[in-house]
């Protein structure tokens, strides 16, 4: 799995190589649009990382090319935008870009939208997830650990399906908003915080093994083995 | 010039005023001068009749047909008297008894109108040179019998006085409409100069001289609303610039405390070598700052285009009770915390763009948690007031003084300033319910009544 990062911000360019590379994926950095474009063209990518303020050629130029060419029209692209304007979303997305991001943005939502990308084609909703010795039924929304019945709310049971669901990565607090409460603006941190409380009290704290873990300044995980933080 | 014509208010008065007053005298120099003209002919056509009366008298004395005979010459002068008047004094066969025309002109001959014509029986005629030229016939008792006298008169120096006389109106009509001229430009000058001095006022405006106000008083009732008008303007402008400077000032002051948090504490831990535990630390508390940061930025984004108008609404029928459901069940762990319990008094639809509502809603219901009083029930309502929905939020909580209410809705106004940053709050989230409030054309409200607090949002219906 190889990712193309095309970024001009050497700061920006450093961090997205580094995590993505600890995120288990192949990183090319290109520091303009047209190394970018070449690199793309030249190489096997499986998904390119596109700022729209480039040097040289810029990302507009750059996905247009990637489109028109046949051997790179159907590699994903996200684009990053630093100006929210719903003109510059329309066009990207006009011009056959698959996603996109607004600067500042977090790490984790990065990573969470590249994953949703590659994952390609429709997404095969488990119906029995078990993470450690915890069961879900997701059709009759049933909980278990080692043999007992958790009862949990309608949003006890969204949140934890949602961090179920995604077991093994970081989600974002936004990412969590937006998922489970469809609340897809920058809120309070606390609110997320709450819910996950509430939810630790019924599905970790009565066990000794504890699935839900917080990433300081990144957000939730559930996995069963806690592994130190990527 | 025909650019100057359009632009130049002043000329384009002057030339009209010049216009009128060179037509008006024009009129009244060729009226006096008409009616000058018609006196003067009366007189002259009086005197001619008298000179025919004259001639009649004369021929109707004893002898005087002998002495017509005898001693024309001498008839003559006693007649003519002056050198123009012409006189012709013929019989009744149409013999010419006597014929006084010293420059030989040749005039019409009327038939006689009676012993007493009147001065409609006078006829015009013109000389050889084209002077006008007047005759009149009347019939004279001679003592041989009755005769036709025919006198006529030529006024060569009557036309030229009448030239004369058309001469020095034109000329005083057209001094007068040049005078006129040159007084309306003077007078425009100076009717123009509170115009000019309100340019002037207007032209010194600068940002920091937004307090000053053109002056109302000795302005002309004409200027008064336009004065008024840039008056109120400059009032707007200066309220919003006010708004805009300590805004961008607020905006330092917030930016300043994460910054320097920022700053100190990763320069403190900089400073000697540290265990991996206390850099993650400090890496998390980093972003801790950054990410409100960062939400700060999009607030303020946010509020930077709703200002402009730059967000476009997806408005749609939603259900009130439902989306107060989903926004309480947003804060349901949080409020469980607290020991805070949602009640609900919700009927009828609103029209609004989703996300937006949510959003407003969250902001109000966020606050509503925060500040409730531990163990209470927070009000979620919707009613339809006239032409409004009024969606509210009731918490109950420590009154809050009347002087805080009235600017809630301020981008970083808070209540108790020793409790900004604590709880996370950008000190934005009210204005930006106010700004999704004016995008839907609908306004925020804020009623305290003993020992609880309303914020209210009106959507307009249909």
């Amino acid at each position: 799995m190889t990712i193309l990062v095309i970024e001009d911000e050497p700061k920006t360019g450093d961090y997205l190589q580094r995590g993505l590379a600890e995120s288990g994926f192949g990183v090319r950095l290109a520091r303009n649009g047209r190394d970018g474009l070449h690199i793309a063209q030249e190489e096997e990518i499986e998904l390119v990382v596109l700022d729209v303020m480039l040097p040289r050629m810029n990302g507009w130029e750059v996905l247009a090319a990637l489109r028109a060419a046949p051997a790179t029209a159907q590699i994903p692209v996200l684009f990053l935008t630093a100006r929210d304007e719903v003109q510059d979303r329309v066009r990207g997305l006009e011009l056959g870009a698959d996603d996109y991001l607004v600067k500042p943005f977090a790490f984790v939502e990065l990573v969470a939208r590249i994953r949703t990308l590659l994952r390609r084609g429709p997404v095969r909703e488990d119906e029995h997830i078990r993470i450690g010795d915890m069961e879900i039924d997701v059709l009759m929304r049933r909980v278990r650990r080692g043999g007992t019945a958790i009862v949990l709310t309608a949003q006890e049971f969204a949140l934890l399906h949602l961090l179920a669901r995604r077991q093994g990565q970081v989600l974002s607090r936004a990412l969590i908003a937006s998922q489970v409460w469809d609340m897809n603006f920058d809120s309070d941190t606390n609110v997320i915080d709450a819910a996950v409380r509430r939810l630790r009290r019924k599905i970790d704290d009565p066990f000794t093994h504890k699935l839900i873990h917080t990433r300081r300044g990144m957000g939730y995980v559930c996995e069963a083995e806690a592994a130190p933080a990527a | 010039m025909t650019a100057g014509w359009r632009q130049s208010l002043a000329l384009r008065v002057s030339l009209m005023f010049t216009l009128v007053v060179a037509l008006a005298a024009a009129g009244l120099g060729s009226y006096l001068y008409r009616t000058f003209v018609t006196e003067i002919e009366r007189r002259d056509d009086i005197q001619l009749l008298g000179k025919l009366r004259q001639v009649q008298m004369l021929l109707g004395r004893p002898g005087a047909a002998e002495l017509l005979q005898a001693q024309p010459d001498y008839f003559r002068d006693t007649m003519s008297g002056q050198e123009n008047s012409l006189v012709h004094i013929l019989a009744p066969d149409g013999r010419v008894l006597a014929d006084i025309n010293a420059l030989h002109e040749t005039y019409p001959l009327p038939a006689a109108a009676g012993a007493a014509p009147t001065l409609e029986a006078i006829r015009s005629w013109r000389t050889r040179s084209g002077a006008p030229g007047r005759v009149v016939a009347g019939s004279a008792r001679l003592e041989t019998g009755e005769v036709s006298v025919v006198v006529a008169r030529a006024y060569a120096e009557r036309s030229a006085m009448f030239a004369r006389y058309r001469q020095q109106i034109a000329g005083a009509a057209l001094v007068s409409a040049l005078g006129a001229a040159l007084l309306a430009a003077l007078l425009l000058r100076r009717g123009l100069r509170p115009l000019r001095s309100v340019a002037e006022h207007a032209s010194l405006v600068r940002p920091g001289t937004l307090a000053q106000r053109i002056e109302v008083d000795g302005a002309p009732s004409e200027l008064l609303p336009l004065i008024r008008a840039l008056n109120d303007m400059l009032a707007r402008l200066q309220e919003a610039y006010a708004r805009l400077s300590g805004f961008s000032a607020d905006l330092a002051h917030e930016f300043r405390t994460p910054v320097a948090n920022l700053l100190g504490q990763s320069q403190v831990m900089l400073a000697q070598p540290r265990s991996s535990a206390d850099y993650q630390d400090l890496i998390a508390s980093n972003v801790e700052e950054l990410e409100r940061l960062a939400r700060m930025i999009e607030s303020m984004l946010f509020l930077a285009r709703a200002g402009q108008d730059e967000v476009v609404l997806a408005r749609q029928s939603l259900q009130a009770s439902d989306e107060l459901q989903k926004v309480a069940d947003f804060f349901e762990g949080m409020a469980e915390e607290r020991g805070l319990a949602f009640d609900y008094a919700a009927s009828g639809s609103v029209l609004a763009d989703p996300a937006l509502l949510r959003r407003a809603l969250a902001n109000l219901v966020s606050n509503a948690v925060r500040h409730a009083d531990a163990g209470s029930t927070i009000l979620l309502r919707a009613v339809a007031r006239g032409a409004f929905m009024e969606l509210g939020v009731s918490n109950s909580g420590a009154p809050l003084a009347p002087v805080h209410l009235a600017h809630l809705f301020e981008r970083f106004y808070r209540a108790d300033p020793a409790r900004s940053d604590a709880d996370g709050s950008t000190g934005l989230g009210l204005s930006i319910v106010g700004a999704i409030m004016d995008l839907h054309g609908g306004e925020a409200g804020v009623q305290a009544e003993a020992g609880s607090i309303t914020f209210t949002l009106r959507f307009p219906i249909g």
